[in-house]
């Protein structure tokens, strides 16, 4: 069964540029630009790793993110922070995020991470 | 004439007289008899002395009144007294200015005493003379610098009075608040600027004590303790920030300095205080962090598009693309790069002028760190040939990225200023208890002019400014990085020769802190 990526960015074009940069890798990608919605979409599709955007308006990432972390049933989930954000690495970390990548990224680096915390190396 | 029993010799002997005119002549005063029984009182004789007093000689003088002596001057006030007492036929002194025949002013002490006849009547004057012309510039002279001292001291005086209200209108205009206390802490003193701030008058203010100024604003147990340091150990308070909701002008920041003065006397152990409102300044400070903040990111999100697609373009290029094609997305890749390097750049400069650069230190392992990035070298600048030497066998604990920004940086430049050698040396050591990196290059080298400025923001070798365009602002952020992390950035050059640019890291994490 394909593993499953869901990426929650406000801007749109990030979302396309990634739909197309992992579309030769096996991982299904579910992708979502408006916060408010994700946190119910995650428990709904139930995805083995979240690429979350810190700066999104109404919820901003690490709150979704602390959603998860305070969520019984989803609590454990492995959440990738991205950011262009100068503070983004500490607001990550300090909000329980199991990993980091600054914008903008290189692209290998940014499927490495993927690959390693979705769980398929 | 009756027959003087004091002379010395006795009867009318001729040589009476003549011993008289000898005793006369012999006397230092002038002295001349004047015949008031004649018309205008004139002189019938002078001694030798006279003669050398006033420089006329007998002849000049016998006949003549002796106003004569006074040349212009003939009213001066001594006249009304020589007046009063021949009328009263009693013998008087005076001082008069009088004129030697060279024209040359003396002072006269003329002590004139009327001689009467068998019917009381004045028949002649006797005039002594003397000259007191020392005496009375000395007397002039005192009185002169009598009043010259007076002068002096009134100058002085203005001149302190001038400097007094001079410092008081520095005081005054001064755009801080300025308190001076007793070491009570009770308020001597207050600033114009001090009253305007708080707007408070003199009356809520002096001789009260700073504690219970206001609302009790500046009683904060930090605050207190460290003040009563100040006059036992001269240790000044330096930028105490103070946080409060004052009365009158509400929640404001406060920036309080104090100092003891330095003064012995009067002003002895008084405690100068500087309260500064800095609540615009950290308003705006916050303000131009959050702009630069929001507009680098801002301007990092679409970059991160567009380095996304141009991997992806260059990922899916058929092998047997045009070549072309594939160097000018890999350039446009590269300036990519570059634009977020800017961006990085002007951010990081913002925040180590505002001393807010964020270390996120780790254990790096160096030698790994540079033979990756001069791999990363190697694919894109095939036009140098970087070769690394030596090894740092410890951990260093530093900012990654950082570290590696500066890294990049210096090879940056030393392949972009050396356009015509093709070798870059890095090379690794261990310094004492510093990890030592040196990359070289044998380009154009720096002048002695040039290199003390080089690490200075926006300096560009102005030689050079023209062909190798940049912001000048790289080896300055790399200096403040590696001084951040406890080490040191510094270069060796010739011009003509190339340069080394060697920066230093401690070892161990206990050092760089101490």
């Amino acid at each position: 069964m394909a593993k499953k990526l869901l990426i929650c960015d406000d801007d749109i074009n990030i979302i396309e540029m990634l739909e197309i940069v992992l579309d030769d890798t096996p991982i299904e990608i579910i992708t979502e630009t408006d916060s408010k919605k994700v946190f119910e979409l995650i428990v709904e599709r139930n995805p083995n790793l979240v690429l979350l955007d810190l700066w999104m308006p109404v919820i901003s990432g690490d709150e979704v993110l602390r959603q998860i972390r305070e969520s019984e049933q989803i609590g454990d989930l492995p959440v990738l922070i991205m950011s262009a954000a100068q503070d983004g690495k500490e607001i990550a970390m300090r909000s329980g995020a199991d990993g980091y990548i600054a914008k903008p990224f290189d692209i290998d680096e940014l499927i490495a991470k993927v690959e390693e915390l979705i769980g398929m190396n | 004439m009756t027959n003087p029993t004091d002379l010395p010799v006795s009867g009318n002997d001729p040589a009476n007289i003549k011993l008289l005119k000898a005793a006369l002549d012999s006397s230092i005063s002038g002295i001349i008899i004047t015949d008031n029984t004649q018309f205008d009182n004139p002189i019938i004789y002078c001694n030798k002395a006279f003669e050398k007093l006033s420089g006329y000689s007998r002849e000049e003088v016998i006949g003549r009144n002796c106003r004569f002596l006074q040349g212009n001057e003939r009213h001066q006030d001594a006249r009304g007294a020589i007046r009063r007492a021949v009328l009263k036929g009693e013998p008087i002194t005076v001082e008069l200015r009088n004129y030697r025949k060279s024209g040359e002013l003396f002072w006269n002490e003329l002590y004139i005493s009327p001689i009467k006849g068998d019917q009381d009547q004045i028949t002649h004057f006797i005039g002594v003379q003397n000259d007191i012309t020392r005496r009375k510039n000395a007397e002039e002279n005192l009185i002169y610098e009598r009043d010259l001292v007076e002068q002096k001291i009134q100058e002085r005086t203005r001149e302190l009075n001038e400097n007094r209200e001079y410092l008081d209108s520095v005081i005054q205009t001064i755009r801080q608040g300025l308190l001076v206390l007793d070491p009570e802490f009770r308020v001597i003193s207050a600033n114009y600027f001090f009253l305007k701030t708080f707007k408070v008058e003199q009356r809520d203010t002096i001789g009260r004590s700073l504690y219970e100024l206001g609302n009790g604003q500046w009683n904060i147990e930090q605050l207190r303790t460290l003040l009563e340091q100040i006059l036992p150990t001269s240790n000044p308070v330096l930028d105490f920030e103070v946080d409060h909701e004052f009365p009158h002008i509400g929640r404001k920041l406060m920036l309080l300095n104090a100092h003891r003065i330095e003064l012995e006397g009067d002003f002895k152990d008084r405690i100068l205080i500087a309260i500064e409102d800095i609540t615009e300044i950290r308003a705006s400070e916050v303000r131009k962090d959050d702009f630069l903040s929001v507009s680098s990111h801002e301007l990092k999100t679409p970059l991160t598009t567009i380095k996304g697609y141009n991997q992806t373009i260059l990922r899916l290029l058929p092998a047997d693309i045009n070549p072309k094609i594939h160097s000018m997305v890999s350039k446009s890749a590269r300036q990519v790069d570059r634009l977020h390097n800017i961006i990085t750049s002007l951010l990081e400069m913002s925040r180590i002028q505002s001393g807010k650069l964020v270390l996120d230190l780790e254990p790096i392992d160096l030698n790994v760190m540079v033979g990756e990035l001069l791999d990363e070298f190697r694919e894109s600048h095939s036009s140098h040939v970087l070769s690394l030497q030596g090894q740092i066998a410890a951990m260093v604990p530093g900012d990654e990225s950082q570290i590696a920004q500066v890294l990049q940086n210096l090879i940056t430049n030393a392949i972009k200023y050396s356009p015509d050698a093709r070798e870059i040396k890095v090379i690794l050591s261990e310094v004492s208890n510093y990890a030592k990196i040196s990359v070289t290059d044998f380009g154009l080298g720096i002048s002695m002019e040039d290199q003390k400025m080089i690490f200075d923001r926006f300096f560009r070798v102005s030689t050079i400014q023209k062909h190798f365009p940049g912001m000048g602002i790289g080896l300055y952020i790399c200096s403040q990085i590696i001084k951040q992390h406890g080490g040191t950035l510094w270069v060796d050059s010739e011009p003509g020769k190339g340069a080394t640019f060697s920066f230093t890291l401690p070892l161990d994490k206990e050092r760089k802190n101490g």
